[in-house]
């Protein structure tokens, strides 16, 4: 039976409402019309996943490359992306400390290789997740914080054991990157990379990855929702760059747009333009674009330097310009998505680095930069070459020159970029983007912020910001988890010295084809990407 | 009969130049404003080609002649920085890569034997990969950077002129002054220098002016896709690369710095074609 979860769910309902409020209203006669079995849906991702271990990986090409193919213990609903129902799990309940959670599992599921899904399966996966020694920088990075261990109650049942009671676990668990792999598949490849071990109980099978051009799904006669999938298949076309992407979208090549990168402003226009059939629309993508810097490494290992590019990037230039305006600058939580968990704007606005006029930011920060080198310093500037990441890195370079900071761009592939960044070779990353797993305050402290953070590219680590950040992680009434989210975001604006520079939270422009029913964008862009219940009308 | 002052000399000269090869008398204009425009482009440009302080897609107008790109930046400015990038990257890889192939060639083609069959087949080798995929491979092992195109460059037109510098050696070196210069003792070296080079000269720069146009195109196409000039730097290839992004939105960020690349080519092309037929017995008209 479905279940809602009180605080989080009223939370996300209102989030829901102002994502939903942007989308335009859904086609009334399509909800009464009978579903169509059949056809390829077409979409596209931004680049080339090369790893597609939905566990240990985070580029949200990687997700989408295997949405489909996999099930989670918990989702959210297709059908309402506000709530949170089962997927795997025909039923969850909590003790009443909070601290225990018992997952009943769906019976007679079966993998994709007709081996049958148990609660072994449920357990391996979680172990992986849970390991200390595995790097897995979304669903890992989010529930080590929260969960003490898993166990296999029985083959239908599964107990998770928490740390404390926390209110972001159900929808953590309910998130697009917890899903379940096959017990005796991790066994035989040792991790979920290649696309034969792609083999899960989800509504559709993997059955082609021909990198650098395209990825096919075709539907999975033996799901377990009978009925379901509606679509043959989906197929995802390996676009890279926005022209690319915006001609395949113009030659109706895709049928959705509904990932990172949104259209811009002048791309949306454009393809209005080109095709008519087609519902456009702007919303909030639950993501920040980031400036990373790396304090492992001079000069930014020094907080001074860190703090004089914390007062110098003008995130308001960079949200007009690299944006076109869509977005929301400076907030560290999006009080669009996590309502009044966001420190309000007009108190984000006053900060150091965010305030407006930029003169007397820059003045101290290019004291600072002189203070420890006279002359100025050159520094190399990192981007993926994605989305318009050089765009957003030319605009970067041009705010550090103004106090010495003399940057020279290195491009990188996709899945090099984050091969690099991973391994911290690098100085500055001038643009990225992390997208929050779960639409929760929580998500972006986890992704960015704290010291075990999955995207804490910058190797940052600040004991407060930590303590902080557990402190609104344990708090289950809602009046102080409040506050202390308020506390956590006043004191990262404050101490202005953080590797992790939120310049803010990105908007974008999609579309749908008319064609397609039943689909409901996520609150997350790593939502609802399964396609289970979209179909083609005629 | 009293002498006729030399300016009037030269001015005589070139009128006759100008009649003769009208063509390219329009190109040595081309070529000498895009050299002038980039020695003096931080004094031309009216702002600085990375500056990003104006608002973008700004259609042309009085302020801004050739409109903002995307990201607020004076198209003006960066086309004119973008001449000096590409005469740079031009003649720097033109010298470098035509002097020693030409070198290359001339050596082997007088000492001959062994050390020349064997080197013609290293040029077969770099000859047989298509440019392009050449290009993009030693950019991608090398790294985006203007000097790192240069060195691409330089790579790709070094075969060419060592063939073509060979074919023309091994005609001097079939002349009887070659062998008389040797029955009179000069040394290898000597006859390299002082009789094999300077006859193979007027190929040397007919090859070193049609190749800087050549290596712009390169330079160019690198850029717009993405593997030349790092992303930032004001490069005609990059410029139009970030304006196809925009096409009907900024027409104007695709069409002068497209504008820019057929004019230098052509203005280098038109120089070249003059300077070969003038080189050429075969083909020298009435001049001089």
């Amino acid at each position: 039976m479905p279940m809602r979860c009180s605080r989080l769910a009223r939370m996300t309902a209102r989030a829901a409402l102002v994502a939903l409020a942007l989308v335009p209203p859904v086609v009334p006669a399509a909800a009464q019309e009978k579903p169509r079995p059949g056809g390829i849906l077409t979409w596209f991702d931004y680049g080339d996943p090369g790893r597609l271990d939905v566990h240990a990986e985070s580029p949200l090409v990687v997700q989408q490359a295997t949405a489909g193919i996999y099930s989670g213990l918990l989702q959210y609903d297709p059908d309402d992306p506000s709530k949170i129902i089962g997927d795997l799990a025909e039923k969850w309940t909590a003790s009443p400390d909070g601290k225990t959670y018992t997952i009943h599992l769906r019976k007679n599921v079966k993998c994709h290789d007709g081996q049958p899904f148990s609660s072994a399966d449920v357990k391996a996966s979680f172990d992986r997740l849970l390991n200390p020694e595995f790097k897995s920088p979304k669903c890992g990075a989010a529930l080590k914080p929260m969960v003490a261990s898993v166990e296999a109650v029985d083959p239908n049942t599964v107990e998770f054991k928490l740390k404390f009671a926390a209110a972001p676990f159900v929808p953590s668990v309910a998130s697009a990157w917890c899903r379940v792999a096959a017990k005796h598949i991790l066994a035989k490849y040792g991790d979920l990379n290649a696309a034969e071990a792609q083999v899960g109980t989800g509504p559709f099978k993997f059955k082609k990855y021909e990198r650098g051009s395209v990825i096919e799904w075709e539907k999975n006669p033996s799901y377990f929702i009978p009925g379901l999938p509606y679509l043959d298949g989906v197929k995802q076309f390996i676009l890279v760059g926005g022209p690319t992407q915006l001609a395949a979208a113009k030659a109706s090549k895709v049928m959705l747009w509904d990932a990172w990168p949104p259209m811009r402003k002048t791309q949306a226009d454009e393809l209005g333009r080109a095709r008519t059939d087609v519902d456009i629309y702007q919303a909030p993508i639950n993501t920040v674009f980031f400036v990373y810097l790396n304090a492992k490494k001079p000069p930014f290992d020094n907080p001074d330097m860190r703090r004089a590019v914390n007062l110098v990037i003008d995130r308001q230039d960079l949200v007009a310009k690299a944006l076109e305006g869509a977005g929301v600058p400076c907030a560290i939580l999006d009080p669009k998505l996590v309502g009044d968990f966001a420190l309000p704007l007009d108190e984000v606005n006053k900060a150091p680095g965010c305030r407006q006029p930029k003169d007397a930011d820059v003045a101290e920060a290019k004291k600072l930069v002189e203070k420890h080198y006279p002359g100025g310093l050159d520094v190399e500037v990192a981007v993926r070459q994605v989305g318009n990441y050089v765009d957003r890195g030319q605009l970067v370079i041009s705010q550090l020159r103004k106090i010495g900071i003399r940057g020279t761009m290195k491009t990188h592939e996709s899945a090099a970029g984050y091969a690099a960044f991973g391994k911290g070779d690098f100085t500055i990353i001038a643009s990225q983007d992390r997208a929050m797993d779960v639409n929760e305050p929580s998500g972006v402290f986890h992704i960015a912020y704290t010291t075990d953070s999955g995207s804490n590219y910058g190797q940052y680590s600040d004991p407060k910001v930590d303590e902080l950040t557990e402190k609104a992680l344990k708090e289950t009434n809602r009046d102080k988890r409040k506050q202390a989210y308020w506390e956590l975001q006043r004191y990262l604006l404050a101490k202005g010295d953080h590797a992790s520079i939120a310049v803010g939270w990105v908007e974008g422009w999609f579309f749908k084809d008319k064609k397609l029913r039943n689909y409901k964008p996520g609150l997350t862009t790593y939502d609802n990407n399964t396609f289970m219940k979209v179909w083609i009308a005629p | 009969m009293r002498e006729r002052p030399p300016v009037r000399r030269a001015s005589g000269a070139i009128g006759r130049l100008v009649r003769a090869q009208p063509l390219g008398a329009a190109g040595a204009v081309v070529v000498l404003v895009l050299i002038l425009v980039a020695l003096f482009a931080p004094r031309l440009a009216p702002h600085g080609p990375k500056e990003t302080g104006f608002a973008t897609y700004v259609a042309p107008s009085r302020e801004f002649p050739m409109g903002t790109d995307q990201v607020g930046r004076d198209v003006l400015s960066r086309v004119i920085w973008g001449a000096r990038l590409s005469l740079y990257v031009g003649l720097a890889s033109v010298l470098f890569g035509i002097t020693l192939g030409a070198l290359w060639g001339v050596v082997t083609a007088y000492v001959g034997g062994a050390a020349d069959t064997g080197s013609q087949r290293v040029v077969d080798c770099l000859m047989a990969l298509p440019p392009i995929i050449l290009a993009l491979s030693l950019m991608a092992a090398l790294g985006q950077s203007v000097n790192n195109v240069i060195v691409a460059l330089v790579i790709l037109l070094t075969p060419t002129a060592a063939r073509t510098l060979r074919s023309v050696a091994l005609g001097v070196v079939a002349t009887p002054f070659i062998e008389a210069a040797e029955a009179a003792g000069a040394s290898r070296t000597r006859v390299i220098a002082r009789h094999l080079i300077p006859n193979c000269l007027a190929s040397y720069i007919v090859l070193v002016t049609t190749n800087i146009s050549y290596s712009i195109v390169v330079e160019a196409s690198l850029s717009f896709i993405g593997a030349g000039a790092p992303a930032d730097e004001p490069s005609w290839g990059g410029m139009l690369a970030q304006g196809i992004q925009a096409l009907e939105t900024a027409p104007w960020m695709v069409f002068f710095p497209g504008l820019a690349i057929s004019l230098a080519v052509f203005g280098l092309n038109l120089l070249g074609d003059s300077i070969r037929d003038l080189t050429d017995p075969r083909l020298r008209g009435g001049l001089g």
